[in-house]
């Protein structure tokens, strides 16, 4: 298992978009992958889950994957996020 | 007639076409055939996607990208897989397709609902356009086609789905009527940008009016008339020829320039009460706001809002702005404005006693905490800050070093803003109409705040009737304070902008101009109006009025003459 904390830099944080983006782009590999907000886990392959997670410009989450290719699913979902989800 | 709220404006005439939703009702059974009962699901969301496909495909262009996006990403999300997962889960528990859907989606809708998050809300509601959709096509339940309306239909429904709005024809649908929704919820904003009069939230318009009957829709007044008369009809159809000529008059001016016949070119900025106000104001293409009143964070609760909540909302309204300027005007409560856990004493004379920039001084830990999310939010944008009320040189002083001391806070503990913030004062009293060349050398900009200016300068309350006669900014003694605030700003080279209701008076323009004002905020609705009325004048043609008006001895005499020569 790998972890890594991370900051949100778009401004409208995990909404429709960026959410969707970034669960088809996790959902590509075979480990689990989980984001750690606000002491709840949310599956980061759903774009349901993320968006009920609620997190804004600004927030740090944990995202944790779990699995054969956990590194190469850690690296592509922090770089993602740092680089503001294409918005 | 039907009341409701004018979200659209306009004026519709035609015939009711009622959108009942069909009944979803179903029976739950027991699936035997698991996986004929997968397959059937399958290809729902199968047919789903292609109808959704092409309901895109066809908003895309009749209405735009954005509304598009907003069907495309109901595909995305019944492609989800965890949704999907579960859905299907509850399909291999022998629970039919219809039950599973709506299990699973009404899940997601309450998570939604009750996270408190405007934008995470918005997609419960898109979750029941899914379910309702996925349902329809579950049980083979025929909907009512609205592109199929024919021209001078009138929508009654009980709320605008992102999918019912993907066939509206613009051609054809000349007014939409709903049970729920307000200002600013996305039907409002979907029939202004369709430019389709829309009146909404009438409780029961569904079960008050019938398909076919003849109505009108008045999307300023906010009302449906039923069963107009043949003179009300032809009433209604002059103020729509009016309305629409207007329309495209004040359209010409959208995207452009705010400038005067000579080419000089002014601010013009919104009033706002709410960050949401600030997508009204981009809307109506403000350039920036001129005035954003925070005391809604501080009204309709019980205890004061935290540092960390003002910081989202001021965050949030510069966020919409995308760069443009956001003046914050600090708490103005006070004189008749009662925040009733701040425990504030009756006062004999509330207007002249213990209020805006007096109480925040009294009650610096309050301040602090308003200044110190400013300053945060200012990392966000161009956020500048304005105290109200203010009547001597030391209240600006003191405001301007608590800015400072909370700077030094933020410095320490390595958190961004803006080091060149602006501070302002709003000049709204008749005191600081009078020392407005030494506040001008101490502050970073004025706002001519005219409502209360005009009550402070004439010592008349607007509300009384036996003296609201006086109450006016045409009066000699408001046009000269005005006319010296504006003076002592220009000689101290600091920016002068107006946030009262004389900003978007036709009448006032253009001694505004001749004076030198340089940034005009108004109400949403009012910026097109303005930018019109300031292109109208030349500067040598508004120097020419404001010299009669300003030599003029009496109200009345100013009123009349601006009438006969502007109307």
């Amino acid at each position: 298992m790998v972890s890594k904390n991370v900051t949100l830099v778009n401004a409208q944080g995990f909404h429709m978009r960026p959410a969707s983006v970034f669960a088809t782009a996790m959902g590509k590999y075979a480990s689990s992958v989980t984001i750690k907000f606000n002491g709840n886990n949310y599956n980061a392959k759903s774009l349901l889950n993320i968006i009920a997670a609620c997190i804004k410009c600004g927030s740090t989450i944990e995202l944790v994957c779990d699995g054969p290719d956990e590194n190469e699913a850690l690296a592509e979902g922090v770089q993602m996020i740092e680089s503001g989800l294409g918005e | 007639m039907l009341k409701g709220i004018g979200a659209s404006d306009g004026i519709g005439i035609g015939h009711v076409l009622l959108i009942v939703e069909p009944s979803l009702h179903y029976t739950p059974t027991t699936v035997t055939d698991v996986d004929a009962e997968l397959t059937r699901y399958r290809s729902a969301v199968e047919q789903f996607c292609d109808n959704t496909t092409a309901q895109a495909e066809s908003i895309r262009r009749s209405t735009g990208d954005k509304e598009a996006e907003i069907l495309e990403g109901h595909i995305a999300i019944i492609r989800d897989p965890f949704m999907g997962g579960e859905i299907e889960k509850l399909i291999q528990a022998q629970q039919c397709a219809e039950a599973a859907v709506e299990q699973i989606c009404q899940m997601f809708i309450d998570m939604f609902s009750s996270t408190g998050d405007d934008l995470t809300m918005q997609r419960a509601a898109d979750l029941r356009d899914i379910k309702d959709g996925l349902l329809s096509i579950l049980l083979g339940v025929q909907e009512v086609k609205i592109s199929d309306a024919p021209a001078g239909t009138i929508l009654v429904c009980k709320e605008l789905t992102p999918s019912m709005t993907a066939g509206i024809k613009k051609e054809n649908i000349v007014g939409i009527v709903t049970e729920t929704g307000s200002q600013t919820s996305h039907s409002a904003i979907l029939a202004r940008a369709l430019e389709i009069p829309a009146v909404l939230s009438i409780s029961g318009a569904v079960n008050q009016l019938s398909s076919g009957e003849l109505v009108i829709v008045d999307g300023k007044a906010g009302c449906v008339v039923t069963a107009p008369s043949p003179e009300e009809v032809e009433t209604y159809r002059n103020k729509r020829e009016a309305f629409l000529r207007e329309r495209r008059e004040l359209e010409a001016y959208r995207g452009k320039k705010t400038v005067d016949a000579d080419g000089t070119a002014y601010e013009l900025v919104c009033n706002i009460g709410t960050p949401k106000d600030a997508h009204q104001a981009m809307e109506a293409d403000g350039e920036g706001v001129g005035l954003f009143r925070t005391e809604f964070l501080f009204m309709d609760r019980d205890r004061l809002p935290t540092e960390d909540e003002q910081f989202e909302a001021y965050k949030q309204a510069s966020l919409i702005l995308k760069g443009k300027p956001l003046i914050i005007r600090t708490l103005d409560i006070g004189g008749d404005k009662d925040i009733p856990y701040l425990g504030l004493a009756k006062e004999e004379n509330p207007f002249m006693g213990f209020r805006a920039i007096r109480y925040c001084l009294k009650n610096r830990d309050l301040f602090k905490s308003q200044i110190k999310a400013i300053l945060r939010a200012s990392a966000f944008g161009d956020i500048r800050i304005m105290f109200p009320l203010i009547t001597a040189v030391e209240e600006l002083r003191a405001g301007k070093s608590l800015v400072e001391e909370v700077k030094a806070n933020l410095r320490t503990s390595h958190i961004s803003f803006d080091e060149n913030i602006k501070v302002g004062v709003m000049t709204e009293t008749a005191a600081s109409g009078v020392i407005a060349d030494l506040l001008a050398k101490e502050a970073d900009f004025f706002s001519i705040g005219t409502n209360d200016l005009t009550g402070y300068t004439m010592a008349a309350d607007r509300g009384n009737r036996d003296v609201s006669y006086l109450y006016s900014p045409l009066q000699p003694s408001v046009l000269r304070m005005i006319r010296r605030i504006i003076t002592c700003a220009a000689e101290a080279g600091i920016p002068v902008g107006m946030c009262g209701e004389a900003a978007a008076n036709p009448m006032i323009i253009p001694l505004l101009l001749s004076f030198g004002l340089t940034e005009f905020s108004v109400s949403a609705p009012s910026v097109l109006k303005v930018r019109k009325n300031i292109a109208k004048w030349t500067k040598a043609e508004a120097d020419a009025i404001t010299e009669k008006v300003m030599a003029m001895t009496t109200e009345s005499e100013i009123t009349a003459y601006l009438t006969s020569v502007i109307g």
